[in-house]
């Protein structure tokens, strides 16, 4: 065919719509909007640096010099509105926050895992999309919710089984924690087993192992990765948890002596304070100081999540 | 798991019998070791050895000689196996079988002279040669092992799911009696100890729909930008890793840069535009990771065929990849919006109140909250009427959570059943 035949061929009319017209523009700006996805796109860094930026900024005053950092991380004493002096010793809180995330953990990790192993390896196909459905519904009630549920459900039921003063404690906390963690665990663990290749599982059964056997010593071994970042984000979740928390650990700012204790954590803390504190106070640049510490420790949590779960790419070629 | 095999033979003992015997009922042998010596010599005997090679049992039952016959069922007293397939030095164990029914009485009779085995009155020994592909007990045991484990698994499973799915059914029924067309549109009143919940519904809405107008152009020329135009070099890794850290960043850290960023930096003050913006930035990830996996379902021969229509890569991602995966890309959005509604951190400190009057009707009463106002959120009224309000009674409580509940639950099971549709419908 000649060039001739290909200029002969008539062209559909063309319809003059304003949507037409529209899109035409839109392609003569083709290197604009390409530079929009492009910005839009790195977007997400530019908010993760601006998270850090504002919230350092607004906390810069007591982060470089007003504050005593031996004091701030070594004090049990956080006492904000002390008239004669002042203490912001975080360590109640810190421990607060590990107390209830680390009992949270010990209910959720093995109860996740061994419900990611049940929809993953043992559920019949309906059961599992049933399973997925509900737990992927469970992760998306508000943490509202769940601090409503502990404050005023859970809260009676701990006074009236341990005999506890106060409903709103540690346990109350761990227990709340742990079902809302639950969800993510199982959906990244369940990935995770789901991304061990079948012929691992062939194999074992071709070996003689029941499937008990498989889970144990084959998928465990080569999902851990995997299970481990799940426990990881788990881990996040738990730490970040901000409105469960405030309302179902009670207020006292205290290191925890047993399980029924009342504590505050690092969010509760903030959430609780900041309404009470005006810009450029001490106490307010104090606060952003903790929210420095929670975005350092969320970010650390969730950079070796990464790197956990690129370790199981890795391995995964040879 | 087979049937018991078949009965090949039975013989009898009576202790102290006399005469001839030949281990029939009428005339059972006198001892056991009498009994396997005749069954392993005796050439009269011999349909004991025909069932060498077949599967079957054969039992030896010891009955008081008075009272004849009893009843055999159950489970012997004594079990012996025979296995001509894997001759061993047997013992007669499931493990180390006896290589034939001879042998077996041969050994049998051995374990009676040393007085190793005693059958007493009402004991039966049995001896069983089994096919290759039955399950021994070894096999049964595991099986039984499995079906433990794998309704550990299950109660694991359920311990996850059953608790939260019966405090939902309880806070239902403790709000039911509050629930009704009129408590979704009457303002609250009295302090907020009586009345509906219109203003903080209504609140949430325009919260809602604030923050998808944000986040949702963002979000989703973000996930377009990562599926489209990234190559795989560190830039796009660092990308991922912002995407997931924005997810991962707890909300009342969200909180502090709304106050940080919108609040003081941009002068927005505590405004519903400025919680709107907080709430998108948290929510970002939620649209960006959605929009992703819609635009990778995509087959990549699409893309090629537009390309080699001439099509510059722009026209082929506005004419080919998002009519392909705008529904993909609808469920993320909609998966925002309910996360969105549920937030109560990132805006406590950015623009929701406790209590701001609205009008209960006319304008003001469907726009009650300009950009610039503050306004209230069902989110932040549950926090409020739970923890910071007195007098609340529980039907109000109860009904508050439970409509906000409701409004997350079922935004997400309409993406959910979305999905669940797209993916049955796929052409390709």
């Amino acid at each position: 065919m000649s060039s001739a035949d290909i200029d002969s061929v008539q062209a559909p009319p063309r319809s003059r719509s304003p949507l037409r017209v529209f899109h035409m523009l839109v392609d003569l700006c083709e290197p604009l909007v390409e530079w929009i996805i492009r910005i839009c796109g790195w977007s997400a860094i530019l908010f993760v640096f601006a998270i850090f930026f504002f919230v350092i900024r607004e906390g810069s005053e007591m982060l470089f010099g007003g504050i005593d950092f031996k004091e701030f991380l070594t004090s049990p004493n956080w006492r904000p509105d002390s008239v004669v002096r002042p203490q912001y010793g975080i360590l109640a809180l810190l421990t607060g926050t590990v107390a209830v995330t680390g009992l949270a953990m010990l209910i959720a990790v093995p109860l996740g895992l061994g419900a990611a192993v049940y929809v993953s390896e043992f559920a019949g196909p309906k059961t599992k999309e049933t399973l997925k459905v509900i737990i992927e519904l469970l992760a998306a009630i508000p943490s509202v919710v769940w601090g409503f549920i502990g404050y005023i459900v859970l809260g009676p039921i701990i006074i009236w089984l341990t005999g506890a003063p106060v409903g709103i404690n540690v346990l109350n906390g761990g227990i709340i924690l742990a079902l809302m963690s639950v969800p993510i665990i199982v959906s990244v663990a369940e990935d995770a087993l789901r991304a061990v290749p079948d012929s691992y599982r062939e194999a074992a059964l071709a070996l003689g192992a029941s499937r008990w056997e498989i889970v144990l010593r084959v998928l465990f071994p080569a999902a851990k990765n995997g299970l481990l970042a799940a426990v990881l984000l788990g881990v996040g979740r738990a730490i970040g948890e901000t409105m469960a928390v405030l309302m179902a650990t009670g207020h006292a700012v205290q290191i925890p002596k047993s399980l029924v204790d009342p504590v505050r954590t690092m969010t509760a803390t903030i959430a609780a304070e900041l309404g009470e504190t005006v810009s450029g106070e001490e106490h307010y640049g104090v606060l952003f100081v903790i929210g420095i510490v929670l975005f350092v420790i969320a970010f650390a949590i969730n950079l070796t999540a990464d790197l956990v779960v690129k370790g199981i790419r890795g391995g995964q070629h040879d | 798991m087979t049937d018991r095999p078949s009965q090949l033979g039975r013989w009898y003992v009576a202790p102290g019998a006399a005469g001839p015997a030949d281990g029939t009922l009428e005339q059972p042998f006198s001892s056991l070791q009498e009994a396997c010596e005749r069954l392993g010599d005796s050439p009269t005997l011999s349909h004991a050895r025909a069932a060498e090679h077949d599967e079957g049992r054969v039992e030896i039952l010891c009955i008081e000689r008075a009272r004849g016959e009893f009843a055999a069922a159950g489970q012997p007293t004594h079990a012996y196996f025979v296995d001509p397939f894997t001759p061993v030095e047997g013992n007669g164990s499931e493990r180390k079988p006896w290589e034939s029914f001879p042998a077996a009485f041969a050994g049998l009779a051995r374990l009676a002279r040393e007085d190793r085995l005693r059958l007493a009155v009402g004991q039966r020994i049995e001896i069983s040669s089994r096919e290759v592909f039955t399950a021994t007990s070894l096999e049964k045991w595991k099986s039984i092992k499995e079906s433990i484990a794998r309704y550990i698994f299950l109660a694991m499973a359920l311990v996850c799911v059953l608790p939260v799915v019966a405090i939902l059914s309880f806070l239902l029924y403790k709000a039911w009696p509050a629930l009704s067309i009129d408590f979704l549109l009457t303002n609250p009143q009295n302090n907020l100890t009586a009345g509906g919940i219109w203003a903080p519904l209504i609140g949430t809405f325009f919260l809602v729909l604030t923050s998808l107008l944000v986040a949702a152009p963002i979000g989703i020329l973000a996930g377009v930008y990562l599926n489209e135009y990234a190559t795989d070099n560190w830039l796009t890794r660092i990308i991922n890793l912002a995407v997931m850290n924005l997810a991962g960043v707890p909300s009342i850290v969200h909180a502090l840069f709304g106050v940080g960023a919108f609040v003081h930096f941009a002068h927005m003050g505590r405004s519903l535009v400025a919680a709107a913006c907080t709430v998108a930035v948290m929510t970002l990830p939620v649209i960006i990771t959605s929009t992703r996996e819609a635009l990778s379902a995509v087959p990549m021969s699409f893309r090629e065929a537009c390309w080699n229509m001439g099509a510059t890569r722009w026209q082929t991602i506005r004419t080919i990849v998002l009519p392909n995966s705008i529904s993909g890309i609808l469920t993320g959005v909609i998966l925002q919006v309910a996360r969105a509604a549920g937030e109560t951190a990132p805006i406590l400190f950015t623009g929701a109140v406790l209590y701001v009057p609205i009008a209960d009707a006319g304008w003001n009463y469907v726009l009650p909250y300009g950009p610039d106002d503050r306004f209230m959120a069902l989110s932040y009224h549950l926090f409020a009427l739970s923890t910071q309000i007195r007098g609340v009674s529980d039907e109000l409580l109860f009904g508050t959570a439970v409509v906000l509940i409701g409004l997350v639950l079922l935004v997400n099971s309409f993406a959910i059943g979305l999905r669940i549709y797209l993916r049955s419908k796929k052409k390709w």
